[in-house]
């Protein structure tokens, strides 16, 4: 499409000055269930994404019908989404930073390896699961997927600016049975070179994860040491990460207002967000076209900045952090991809001093029994007891519940095995030193 | 919004390979956003969403495709593309396209897309002026309206004669969060958001609107004060509407076709078994005009009705959808659903509740000496295979002899659904819906959930205030 278009047509409308984000990604997934292809799916799509200043107001209007008049319809949309708004924009459009980063992270040996030869470990990963353990009655959820895509942002200043990435993932489930007991486990690998799959390694994780979960039983309500999964703490970091946003913190509406450069948790904790890791999750720009940066958010225990976008640093006059990222119709702040300071013990020497202890492995519902801005959460979990120093019998039906900032302030340290997850955050097995676990 | 000739080509292309079913699903979506902080208008959003998915079943597999781009090249290719996943002779040549009628049971009046902007602000500043009202520890007010019209064509092809519906939703909900503070540095947070499946009139006539406003601030202030909620394994007490969230995950999920058919869900080949009290009677009813989480007709095209799941405590029926219907050998009821054209169908829940008993809700919380009486909630998850739940209180209160006594915080009920529905001890008579999204395979789409006052003699409860006393 012909962007110079765009911006002729937006500014013979009135609108001064104007940015647009085109989209394009294509996708591919397979299912097994009981040894069949149960779902195929394919796919090619497309956005256009645009925004602009208009009479001193901010504006903006998404469309995924790239027809002729896709053009028109998103000047339209802007105007009357400016004309309505009622606060005044500070920033305008970005011009552009004067060093960005980028880098080919995209693989094209993924592309080029035929469909056959996927779905052929595929059905591997699926007899593997099976063949594990008699006890092992379904293989659930067995599927592959690949994506590509490709992001092109243009601006009315001429700043030009694109990223393709592409990547795949094996993703298992495991259904045991035995007796009036099921059990069930679920893991997911994802990476962008298919060498790096080991299937071995993944169906084993799977099997022995599931079948470890019998007898499973609540333990007494009380105050434990617990051990708490990198899965889970990975969440739970999350869910963290969003009191940094400095929108929250201008409204009111973080726990972390006026704790900058203040200690906010033990000093084991040191978060950094690394936009520019070699990962899949790497991103040289944000959704303003700001250049982002690698940083430390939290070092030692304490706090090191908020994360910006354009606006909210304005508001706190200090530059963006290049955080920008859309939320619904207007640009937000969002966190890249996050790496928390590995431990220097093993999980075992670790847990060594625990007397009675809970390790928790998985949790539900945390979306919902997670209060973000005061921190308090509670949700269902599960995983084992630690008894002596050494991880004992299965916890099933038990809630965590706790607050975050008290968890982070009675951190005592991290395992040093951290894992790169699917959400972009790499972390290792947390220990805290009491938790409140309900269960009988 | 493509010709029958075209869907006719389409359909031949996609049944190439022997496929016995192959259908078009195309939309186009226009949205419209509204959102409010402290009052001001902060955005206003716009968006077309658009495209195509086509699914092609042979027995018991299925392929599915979706692209943004309807043009013939496009379409044609994508449904050669999934035609070739299957390797067998073609059974199926259509030969016309004949349009179906579709009975409107959500009829429009006054669409809120057609309201002018300035009538649907100076609404969301009328709630943010309630609600600004109850306290000024309320440091943060957040009022929305999102609304969107869908067009829906489906083109499904089971013969030589291919049927056409023509289909739409239009929803709006409206969304209002209270963000209360204290000098201490608490802060609480508060939510409502009505919504339905009708035009401006409902919300500015019918809805209490305002009484919502009020209740979202004060919600919010009370939470301010509460202590942390007791964790053990408590009689409980569950309200109306909303509480219907329990039951949404404890037994909805497991009840869609989609895991039952599998063998992967706690309750497959329960049909005929007693899998609750028998107190409890349940319903899934996509056909209440107007309601959430209705639909004229599903998304293969078959008309919404409603769907007994239990009778007295004994299972008898599932949500069924056609291709996990093929695997049990049961027919689709009208439960097929997706978000968008980027998800296929499955079997989902529409309006799902518990119907009323013949309790008096005063009578339930009176004859409880010792409890937790849970008014209203944040929503919940379950794993359907194992049955294990959790849900979460977003206001709480303890039940000392059969009185609500002081607000609790931070509650979460955990428990298995097969068990807990055993446990309803009471039920009452004060049926009520409430509106909120529901995630899973085909995407979040919007359901009701609804029950009266019920109680269950025991579950887990977690929090961080030690032993109930």
């Amino acid at each position: 499409m012909n962007m110079q278009k765009f911006f002729e047509l937006a500014k013979a409308r009135g609108i001064e000055e104007s940015q647009v984000q085109i989209g394009k990604s294509s996708s591919l997934s397979i299912r097994l269930f009981h040894r069949e292809i149960d779902s195929y799916k394919v796919s090619s799509s497309q956005y256009i994404l645009a925004c602009g200043v208009y009479n001193g107001r901010f504006g903006s209007a998404s469309t995924q019908k790239l027809t002729a008049d896709a053009f028109e319809y998103l000047i339209d949309q802007i105007i009357l989404s400016a004309t309505y708004s009622e606060k005044p924009n500070e920033v305008g459009i970005f011009k552009g930073s004067e060093k960005y980063h980028p880098r080919n992270l995209f693989n094209k040996q993924l592309g080029q390896i035929p469909v056959e030869k996927k779905l052929a470990t595929l059905r591997e990963v699926e007899e593997a699961i099976y063949a594990a353990d008699p006890r092992i009655t379904d293989a659930d959820g067995v599927s592959y997927s690949e994506s590509e895509s490709v992001s092109e942002f243009y601006n009315s200043y001429g700043l030009k600016l694109r990223q393709r990435t592409n990547h795949y993932a094996f993703v298992a489930g495991a259904v045991a049975r035995d007796g009036e007991e099921t059990k069930t486990y679920y893991d997911i690998f994802f990476d962008n070179d298919f060498s790096k799959f080991d299937k071995e390694k993944f169906v084993k994780g799977v099997v022995e994860k599931a079948l470890k979960k019998f007898g499973g039983q609540p333990c007494l309500s009380g105050k434990y040491p617990t051990i708490i999964d990198h899965d889970v703490a990975s969440s739970l970091i999350g869910y963290f990460l969003s009191s940094t946003i400095a929108d929250e913190v201008q409204r009111g509406s973080s726990m972390l207002k006026g704790k900058l450069g203040q200690k906010i948790a033990s000093r084991k904790l040191t978060i950094e967000e690394r936009p520019l890791a070699k990962t899949l999750f790497y991103s040289y720009f944000d959704d303003e076209g700001v250049a982002t940066q690698n940083k430390a958010i939290v070092k030692n225990g304490v706090l090191q900045t908020y994360l910006y976008n354009r606006e909210t640093a304005k508001k706190d006059g200090v530059e963006s952090t290049g955080n920008g990222f859309w939320a619904g119709s207007k640009i937000g702040t969002d966190v890249g991809q996050i790496f928390v300071k590995p431990g220097k013990q093993s999980f075992d020497e670790m847990i060594a001093d625990i007397h009675e202890g809970v390790y928790i492995t998985e949790v539900a519902g945390l979306g919902t029994g997670m209060n973000a801005q005061s921190g308090d959460f509670s949700c269902q979990a599960e995983g084992y007891m630690i008894r002596d120093g050494k991880i004992a019998e299965p916890l099933n039906l038990i809630t965590l519940s706790g607050n975050l900032l008290k968890m982070l302030m009675d951190l005592k340290g991290f395992d040093n095995n951290p894992v790169l997850d699917s959400g972009g955050t790499s972390i290792a097995n947390m220990y805290i030193k009491s938790m409140s676990i309900g269960g009988k | 919004m493509i010709s029958k000739s075209l869907a006719m080509k389409v359909l031949n292309a996609a049944l190439a390979t022997g496929g016995d079913y192959a259908e078009i699903y195309i939309e186009e979506t226009k949205s419209s956003s509204f959102t409010l902080e402290n009052g001001k208008v902060e955005a206003v959003g716009g968006g077309l969403s658009f495209g195509a998915g086509i699914r092609i079943l042979r027995g018991i597999r299925s392929v599915y495709g979706y692209t943004s781009d309807l043009s013939p090249k496009s379409l044609l290719d994508l449904a050669a593309k999934l035609a070739g996943s299957y390797d067998g002779e073609r059974q199926i040549e259509v030969t016309s396209v004949k349009k179906q009628k579709v009975k409107i049971i959500n009829p429009i009046v006054n669409p809120v897309l057609e309201t002018p902007a300035e009538e649907k602000i100076a609404y969301l500043k009328e709630c943010y002026e309630i609600t600004a009202s109850v306290s000024p520890k309320l440091v943060r007010i957040i009022d929305g309206l999102s609304s969107y019209r869908k067009k829906i064509e489906i083109f499904i092809a089971e013969g030589p004669v291919a049927k056409q519906f023509e289909n739409f939703e239009e929803r709006t909900r409206v969304v209002m969060t209270a963000v209360a503070a204290d000098e201490s540095g608490q802060i609480e947070t508060s939510f409502k958001g009505p919504g339905r499946f009708e035009g401006w009139d409902y919300f500015t006539k019918v809805l209490d609107y305002k009484g919502a406003a009020k209740q979202v601030g004060e919600k919010a202030l009370l939470m301010l004060g509460a202590k942390e909620c007791p964790s053990g394994e408590y009689t409980v007490v569950i309200a109306k509407g909303w509480g219907g969230v329990l039951f949404h995950e404890a037994c909805g999920h497991p009840l869609e076709a989609s895991a039952t058919a599998r063998n992967l869900s706690v309750f497959s080949g329960k049909i005929g078994e007693q899998i609750a009290s028998p107190l409890v009677s349940a319903y899934d009813d996509g056909s209440i005009p107007n309601e959430w989480g209705s639909n004229n007709i599903d998304s293969e095209g078959n008309p919404t009705q409603k769907n007994q799941l239990i009778k007295d405590g004994i299972c008898v029926g599932y949500m069924v959808d056609r291709s996990n219907g093929r695997r049990i050998g049961m027919e689709p009821n009208g439960t097929a659903r997706r978000q968008s054209y980027r998800y296929a169908p499955t079997s989902r829940m529409s309006n799902t509740y518990i119907a009323a008993g013949n309790d008096n809700p005063e009578d339930i919380i009176a004859d409880t000496k010792l409890g937790i009486y849970v008014a209203d909630f944040g929503g919940g998850s379950v794993e359907p295979t194992t049955g294990e739940f959790n849900f979460s209180a977003s206001e709480a209160y303890i039940i000392r002899d059969g009185k609500i006594a002081e607000p609790v915080k931070g509650c979460t009920l955990i428990g298995r659904g097969d068990q807990i529905l055993l446990n309803i001890d009471r039920v009452g008579n004060d049926l009520e819906l409430g509106q909120g999204m529901c995630g899973a395979a085909s995407g979040s789409i919007p359901v009701n959930v609804g029950q009266p006052t019920i109680r269950i003699s025991k579950i887990i409860v977690g929090g961080r205030g030690g032993k109930l006393e």
